[in-house]
Order: structure tokens, then C-alpha cells, then sequence
């Protein structure tokens, strides 16, 4: 039974079109601006390195670790974001 | 001779990964693979040279191409992007495109997997040293093994793994405990409570049993079951006779039902009813079942029942068919009195329904066919001393005492209790008198 937060919600209601990537739950400013120096400027951009990544989670955690400055519960929300959004819409 | 591959074997993206890893600047995007090469082969396998100096003998074991046994020495980063594939799917990893921006993970799992493989087998050789019963625990630790690996779980994953395991077997068996555990709480319950919720124990039995075993089991009851009811029926039967009066009717069937004294229930619901009775099916047919099912059914008229019973028990068949067989046979038999008209339709109307829509009560309806809690009651009453025997017995008594003690004692204390008794409020005053007197 996970408690989703208003932005997962709020993601995951609909497709993502262009949204940017801050609109990914988990993704605040500090990590929006990282990923989008990065080159990840929209949320499909990050779904592509999650769909790469075989929709997995976990490798999608350590993926966002490291690539930016994530703590394991900014990368488990972004990384169950990503799934759900798949889950309902893929 | 180090067992790395040439740089130049590798293609462009895997070098520009690897330069990635080791945090080394790339050259310009346009440049080729040589100028890759040669970053990687100055930066790259320095780093690999210094780690891998002090196991020189190591390396030599390596060298024989890649051996799965010393899988702990291979860095990751030193793999083909094929061989890190292939080595995450050994591990039961399946691995997506390795390209530059998900290497470093699949880099970053393998060497997990590493860890974990070699914690697990070190785990297993101390426990082979330490437990003479070894076989389980190799078991066990093959297994978590197995599990951190199809899994690539988390190291505190692994170790919730086999604990997670034996809380779900255990949780299995009690799941499938459960299951049986309905029916033995009947039969409990039914053993616990022996007289007052008969009706409720039969009627769970009736849920918990099988269809073909209480149909067999109550095959030979129904032979019984015509006589006691057939009883009951005519009474209840020939009473409607006198009260009902028939005169023409739209339908024989319905007519055949609403003739029945105290009832204005309509063919519809005794079809649903017989239907939803012959679903649970062939199962209690044994009067006090019926009793328990005609009180399941709210509180619907209990007379119904009779005659339902009275449906049910001449004929095995379908539900369609005794309906209309009983139909018939009730309908002659109660309309035996009368003559037979000579278009051969037995009609009557419909009963009005006693009090409804401010009809008067014209039909006497007659003793109404009772529940087996109100049989009870009846003859628990019957066995009970009524009120007012008991008030004559205790006064009778009473008086026989009295008399007793009159006589035995002796007269004058007797004379002398009676007269104080009776010169109770008096006396006293008197004797109180005399007291505040002789004060």
C-alpha cells in the first residue's frame, strides 16, 4: 500500500506530453536543473533511460543516483512514477 | 600481457564510456576512435594496471579468458559490452542496450552481484565448516544465492527473502487451513449447541455439506416425510376448502396456489422460491430442514411451507414440474368436495388478503400451521405447571403446615402466638403503655 504524493498523481493521471521534467514526482528544482544540464530537459526524455533500463526500478535508482544528486527516496518515487505512468499508459 | 583487450577493440561508444568512468576529458566529439584509444590506453589502463599490480598471480588465472570461477577479479569496467551482458544474464540480470548512459549502471549492479556472490560463498563455506548437517544449509544458502541473483536484490533483500519464504509457507498452510475450517466450525458449533439454533446448525450444515451426500442421506427420510406432512396438509387443506369459496379464475395454476388459505403469495415467487431451493438442490429434503429453510426465508407465511413440502416430496423431478404436478394434485384435492365442472377448469380467485386495502375479514382463516420453535414453546407449556396451579399448591401447602403446627404444638402458645399476631399493632401499644406506665 504505497502513498502516492499529489505530483504522482497528478503524473500519472495523464500522458505526459511535453511536461518537463520537474513534473516527475521526486524531481524538485535541484534535481530538475541537474537533469536538465544533463540533457534530460523533459520527463520523456527520463522515461526513455527508464524504458532503456527494461522498466526496472532499481536500475533506474542507481541510474538517477548517479547521475544526479538523488537520495534513495527522491529516485524510489521518481522510479515508481515512471512505472505507474507506464503501467497505465504503455 | 594484461588480460585487458586492446582499447582498439573496443568500439567508440565503450571508449567513450569507460573515458566517462574514469572521469577522463573526452576529445572533441568529431574526433575518431584513435584519439579515444589513446586516452583510454593512457588513462584507462593505467588505472587498471595500478589495480591489478598486486595480483599478479591473479592475473595469470585470468588471463584464460574470463573464467567464470574467478569472475570476483573482473572489474566490470574492463568488460565488453557483450561480455557485461552476458555476465548480468548469468546472474539472471537481463540486461537492456549498453549503451553510454546505462553502462555505468549495469557496471555499478554487476559489481553488486559480485559482492554478493562472494559474501554468499563465503557464508557457505563457513557454514560447512561450522554445521555437520551441512546439506541444508548449503541448500539454503544455494537458494539465497539464487534468490540475490534472479532477484538482483539488495543485500537486505536477500536476507528478507528466506524469512519472507518461510512466513509464506507457513501463512500457506494456514491459508489452506482455512478453508476446512468452515465446515468443521458447523459441525463444531453444531456439537456445542445442541438444542436452541437447531435451525441455524441445520441450515449451515445444509451450506457446508455436499449436495450428493445429504441427498442421499435424505432419500430414505422422505419417505417419512409424505405421511407427517400429508397430515398436516389436509388439515390445513380441507379447513381452506370450507373457508375458500371457488368461483372462476383467469388461471387454474395460479388460482391452484392462491386458493390456499392465509397465503396470497404468487406462482412467481413459488417458482423463484422451489428454484432457489432446488439450486442448493437435492440437499434437505428432511422435514426439520424444511422447517429450518421455511424460517431461513424471513418470515415468510409458515404455511406456505406445507404445502411447498407437500410439492417437493411427491416428486424427484425438476422444479418446473412439481410445481405443476402438485398443482395439480392440490388443486384436487382440495376441490375433492366439489363437483367437477363441466369444462373440467378448476377456478378459484384469489383470496383477498385478510384486512389489506380495508377489506373486511370474511374467511376465518384457520389454525395456522406452526414453526417448530412454536411446537417447541407448545409442549414445554404443555409440560410446565400453569400459574395459577402453582399459586393453589403453595396456599394448599401452606395450610396443611399450618394445620400441622397447630397441632403438634401445644394449644396455648399457639393461642398466644395467633393472639399476638392478630393484636399485633395493638399489643404493642399496649405493652408499650404498660412499659412508659410502669417508667
Amino acid at each position: 500500500m504505497s502513498t502516492t504524493s499529489q505530483k504522482h498523481r497528478n503524473f500519472v493521471s495523464e500522458p505526459m506530453a511535453d511536461k518537463p521534467v520537474m513534473a516527475l514526482a521526486g524531481i524538485g528544482d535541484r534535481l530538475g536543473h541537474s537533469l536538465t544540464e544533463q540533457g534530460y530537459d523533459k520527463a520523456y526524455v527520463v522515461l526513455g533511460q527508464f524504458l532503456l533500463l527494461r522498466k526496472d526500478t532499481e536500475l533506474f535508482c542507481y541510474w538517477l543516483k548517479d547521475v544526479t544528486a538523488a537520495n534513495r527516496k527522491q529516485a524510489d518515487d521518481c522510479a515508481q512514477c515512471l512505472k505507474d505512468w507506464c503501467d497505465a499508459f504503455l | 600481457m594484461s588480460f585487458v583487450e586492446d582499447p582498439g577493440h573496443l568500439s567508440k561508444s565503450r571508449l567513450k564510456s569507460d573515458l566517462v568512468a574514469h572521469k577522463v576529458e573526452l576529445p572533441p566529439a568529431g574526433s575518431k576512435k584513435e584519439a579515444y584509444v589513446a586516452l583510454h590506453l593512457r588513462h584507462v589502463d593505467q588505472t587498471n594496471a595500478a589495480n591489478f599490480s598486486s595480483d599478479e598471480d591473479d592475473q595469470e588465472l585470468g588471463v584464460a579468458g574470463g573464467d567464470p570461477g574467478s569472475a570476483e577479479e573482473l572489474d566490470p569496467s574492463a568488460l565488453t559490452d557483450n561480455d557485461l551482458k552476458a555476465l548480468l544474464f548469468k546472474y539472471g540480470v537481463k540486461a537492456g542496450p549498453i549503451l553510454a548512459s546505462t553502462r555505468a549502471v549495469y557496471e555499478n549492479k554487476l559489481r553488486k552481484l559480485l559482492q554478493s556472490a562472494g559474501e554468499g560463498e563465503s557464508n557457505e563455506a563457513e557454514n560447512a565448516v561450522l554445521y555437520s548437517d551441512s546439506d541444508e544449509e548449503d541448500v539454503r544458502e544455494e537458494n539465497e544465492d539464487e534468490e540475490k541473483e534472479l532477484e538482483g536484490a539488495q543485500e537486505k533483500k536477500a536476507e528478507a527473502l528466506e524469512p519472507n519464504q518461510q512466513q509464506s509457507d507457513e501463512k500457506n498452510v494456514p491459508a489452506k487451513k482455512g478453508d476446512f475450517f468452515y465446515p468443521q466450525c458447523f459441525f463444531l458449533s453444531s456439537r456445542l449447541r445442541p438444542c436452541p439454533p437447531r435451525n441455524n446448525e441445520r441450515s449451515s450444515r445444509r451450506n457446508s455439506k455436499n449436495a450428493l451426500k445429504s441427498s442421499e442421506r435424505t432419500r430414505p427420510h422422505r419417505s417419512q416425510i409424505p405421511a407427517g406432512i400429508s397430515k398436516v396438509s389436509s388439515v390445513a387443506q380441507h379447513s381452506g376448502l370450507r373457508s375458500g369459496v371457488p368461483s372462476a379464475s383467469p388461471s387454474v395454476v395460479s388460482s391452484s396456489c392462491s386458493s390456499f388459505p392465509s397465503q396470497a403469495f404468487s406462482i412467481t415467487q413459488m417458482v423463484e422460491k422451489m428454484e432457489s431451493w432446488s439450486a442448493p438442490s437435492a440437499c434437505s429434503y428432511s422435514m426439520p430442514e424444511h422447517w429450518s429453510r421455511s424460517s431461513r426465508l424471513d418470515n415468510d407465511a409458515e404455511d406456505k411451507d406445507i404445502i411447498v413440502d407437500q410439492a417437493d416430496t411427491p416428486k424427484d423431478s425438476t422444479c418446473v414440474k412439481e410445481i405443476k404436478d402438485p398443482g395439480r394434485d392440490i388443486l384436487k384435492d382440495l376441490l375433492a368436495d366439489t363437483k367437477a365442472s363441466p369444462t373440467g377448469i378448476y377456478a378459484t380467485p384469489r383470496r383477498p388478503i385478510k384486512g389489506a386495502a380495508l377489506r373486511p375479514v370474511q374467511y376465518a382463516y384457520p389454525d395456522t400451521p406452526v414453526s417448530p420453535t412454536t411446537l417447541e414453546r407448545q409442549e414445554v407449556q404443555r409440560r410446565l405447571v400453569p400459574v395459577y396451579v402453582q399459586v393453589l399448591v403453595f396456599f394448599a401447602v401452606a395450610c396443611i403446615l399450618f394445620l400441622i403446627f397447630v397441632n403438634v404444638e401445644d394449644t396455648n402458645s399457639v393461642v398466644d402466638l395467633l393472639e399476638s399476631l392478630s393484636q399485633g399493632p395493638d399489643g404493642d401499644d399496649e405493652r408499650l403503655d404498660a412499659a412508659s406506665g410502669e417508667l
